[in-house]
């Protein structure tokens, strides 16, 4: 039985955390296995997506989450988050791209910053791999965007609400056509818009 | 922790050194002859043997212990070891030495024992058994 | 951000076929933009004022945030627990105290003749969450260390007394075991200290000096702010203080997942202490208004 730790406040990270660490081997202990994760969180922060086995990418991306986190929580000058900063980014150009780049673009982002993928083994003996990013790099994506399958219900509906704009936009130009008055005009097209909104409610 | 340089042997101190088992070193209270005794020669008791069926002694135990060359019966009345709540833990192992019908050796007990003790010492004592309930009547201070 | 994006479709009047901007634009649809605005600006002026009142509540009541380890977790059960526990506090007056605070307790016993039992003591340790939230005094008595761990939830307990309400430099005392007795010592009868109201918690920055060795613990291998540390270093081998720096773990603070796995995130903290909060404001009225009338009555009496 504990209690939490009263003396730091930490934000809410937005992965799945494990109940415990992955227990990496290393013969230099916690500590060794803190500097092999440390360089791969330099390598993420650097190239923003790296290749690597899956375990250590697992645990490296909880840091990786922390540390960015923290920089948004508490800016460029706080002290206590500058060391841990300096610590986790070896090189240290990355401390300017971590407080210039990574916090205006993570700041009001509201899904985890990072994303990590299994790659398929060709064989047994290899480890599992995967690949570790960060979320808006300037790199094509892997995986296909399946959520413009026309099949989906969402865009079934989508398809059907501008089906029924487009044929009420049509209607319009013919009363127009019929020559109308323009103020009765104004307020079918409000009343359209407000047609529109509930369909994609629904 | 009033053990002479003597005992003192090089391994740690762990949890398990709390319990009293064979052969752990015990803590007169009592003004007895004898006990007050060994405890300024610095030749605490030594537990040998406990009168229950796990071999841990806690409070309410009656202990034999080797005191002085002599064998002598005790009742633990403060143990060391960790203790549930709202039962008193303390800094050594107490004992309070008795004779075989249960007279304490001594006439006063000069520390705090436990309330707790009352209720187990009554529930030891039987009508022609010996009777433990004389230590109630010389304890001074109960906690 | 992304009430802009749906500005920008409704003007070029195109669909993006995209599942998670759609949820979006919905909650978006529910306010107009103008109100939006508003509501930013009125959260970044009311959030560091919520965060003060909220958040602070967690160094008085830290039994009320649940146990860290991710296993056990259980939302529902930590809910019905804090129901309890507020039942509790309306029973009887769980008194605001730290560890190092001097402290007496009256409970209900079987054993001793007039049914109660009084014990007075310094707080060495406060843990656990939830029910089974303990803290442990310790006294010296008739020059016999005693330590009594009580259940804070524990409905035996009559009534917890604060006699004098201080803070320690650290969140555990337990060298208090090997330190000289004079720090442990606190006579029976000893009279309540009350502070004004509004006064910060006065830091007792008194350090101990510890007895010779042998000891419970290895305290020279921790960071204890309360032990006099040069003193300490007269007692100890000399291979002793070469294994000093072979324990320590520097690395430990940068460690920061293993500090995320034992806290509560803030958001977490928010919203346990926005359950309870009316309810504790209630209860801390209460004390006030029966202290008030306590004060009134005492002169009657007398006269």
């Amino acid at each position: 039985m504990n209690q939490a730790d009263l003396s730091k406040l930490v934000s809410k990270l937005r992965i799945n955390i494990r109940p415990r660490h992955y227990n990496l081997k290393n013969p230099k202990g916690p500590e060794g296995r803190l500097e092999r994760l440390r360089i791969v969180v330099t390598g993420l922060i650097k190239h923003e997506r790296i290749q690597l086995n899956y375990r250590v990418a697992d645990e490296a991306r909880g840091y990786a989450e922390r540390l960015i986190s923290e920089a948004i929580r508490y800016g460029d000058c706080h002290a206590p988050t500058m060391e841990i900063a300096d610590y986790w980014l070896t090189e240290k150009q990355l401390i300017h791209k971590l407080f210039k780049v990574l916090v205006p673009r993570f700041h009001e982002c509201n899904m985890s910053y990072t994303k990590l993928l299994r790659l398929s083994t060709d064989h047994e003996l290899t480890r599992m791999q995967g690949v570790l990013e960060l979320r808006g790099n300037p790199y094509p994506p892997l995986i296909k965007d399946l959520s413009r399958n026309r099949n989906l219900l969402h865009n079934v509906l989508l398809d059907a609400a501008r089906k029924d704009y487009r044929h009420e936009q049509y209607l319009r130009i013919a009363q127009g056509m019929s020559s109308e008055g323009k103020k009765s005009n104004e307020e079918t097209i409000t009343g359209n818009i407000e047609d529109k909104d509930k369909n994609e409610k629904a | 922790m009033s053990f002479s340089n003597i005992f003192l042997r090089p391994f740690h101190t762990s949890k398990e050194c709390y319990h009293i088992i064979k052969m752990s070193r015990l803590r007169v209270v009592d003004n007895s002859e004898i006990g007050r005794r060994a405890m300024a020669e610095g030749k605490p008791p030594k537990c040998i043997h406990v009168y229950n069926k796990k071999g841990v002694g806690t409070i309410g135990d009656k202990v034999l212990v080797a005191i002085l060359g002599e064998k002598k019966k005790g009742i633990l009345v403060g143990v060391k070891k960790h203790q549930p709540p709202r039962v008193p833990k303390f800094d050594t192992n107490n004992i309070v030495l008795i004779d075989d019908t249960g007279t304490p050796l001594g006439n006063r007990i000069h520390v705090p024992i436990p309330v707790m003790l009352r209720t187990i010492l009554k529930e030891k004592t039987f009508a022609k058994g010996v009777d433990y309930t004389k230590i109630l009547a010389i304890a001074s201070r109960f906690v | 951000m992304f009430s802009n994006l749906y500005r920008q479709c409704l003007v070029e009047k195109h669909f993006v076929y995209n599942l998670f901007p759609l949820c979006k634009w919905s909650q978006c649809f529910a306010s107009s933009q103008p109100e939006l605005a508003t509501e930013s600006t009125i959260q970044a002026f009311e959030e560091p004022e919520k965060r003060s009142i909220k958040l602070e509540q967690r160094f008085i009541y830290p039994e009320f945030l649940p146990d860290p380890k991710i296993e056990w977790r259980n939302s529902i059960r930590e809910r019905l627990e804090r129901q309890d526990m507020l039942k509790r506090r309306s029973q009887i007056e769980i008194p605001e105290f730290y560890v190092g605070t001097i402290m007496a307790v009256t409970s209900f016993t079987p054993h001793s003749t007039s049914k109660k039992n009084r014990f007075l003591g310094i707080c060495i340790q406060r843990k656990g969450c939830g029910l089974r939230a303990t803290f442990v005094l310790r006294n010296i008595i008739d020059n016999l260390g005693t330590e009594v761990a009580y259940h804070l939830y524990d409905p035996t307990i009559e009534k917890i007394e604060v006699i004098r309400l201080e803070k320690r430099l650290d969140d555990e005392l337990f060298y208090l075991r090997d330190a000289l007795p004079e720090y442990s010592t606190f006579p029976l009868d000893m009279e309540p200290v009350i502070l004004p109201d509004n006064t910060p918690i006065p830091v007792n920055t008194t350090q101990v000096i510890l007895k010779p060795r042998p000891w419970v613990g290895r305290w020279e291998r921790t960071d204890f702010k309360g032990i006099n540390r040069e003193h300490m270093m007269t007692l100890i081998s000399d291979k002793m203080k070469m294994q000093i720096a072979k324990h320590q773990k520097p690395w430990e603070k940068y460690d920061l997942m293993k500090q995320y796995r034992a806290t509560i995130p803030e958001e977490e903290q928010k919203e346990i202490f926005a359950e309870v909060y009316s309810q504790l404001h209630q209860l801390e009225l209460g004390k006030k208004k029966s202290k008030r009338i306590r004060t009134f009555v005492k002169p009657k009496k007398s006269a």
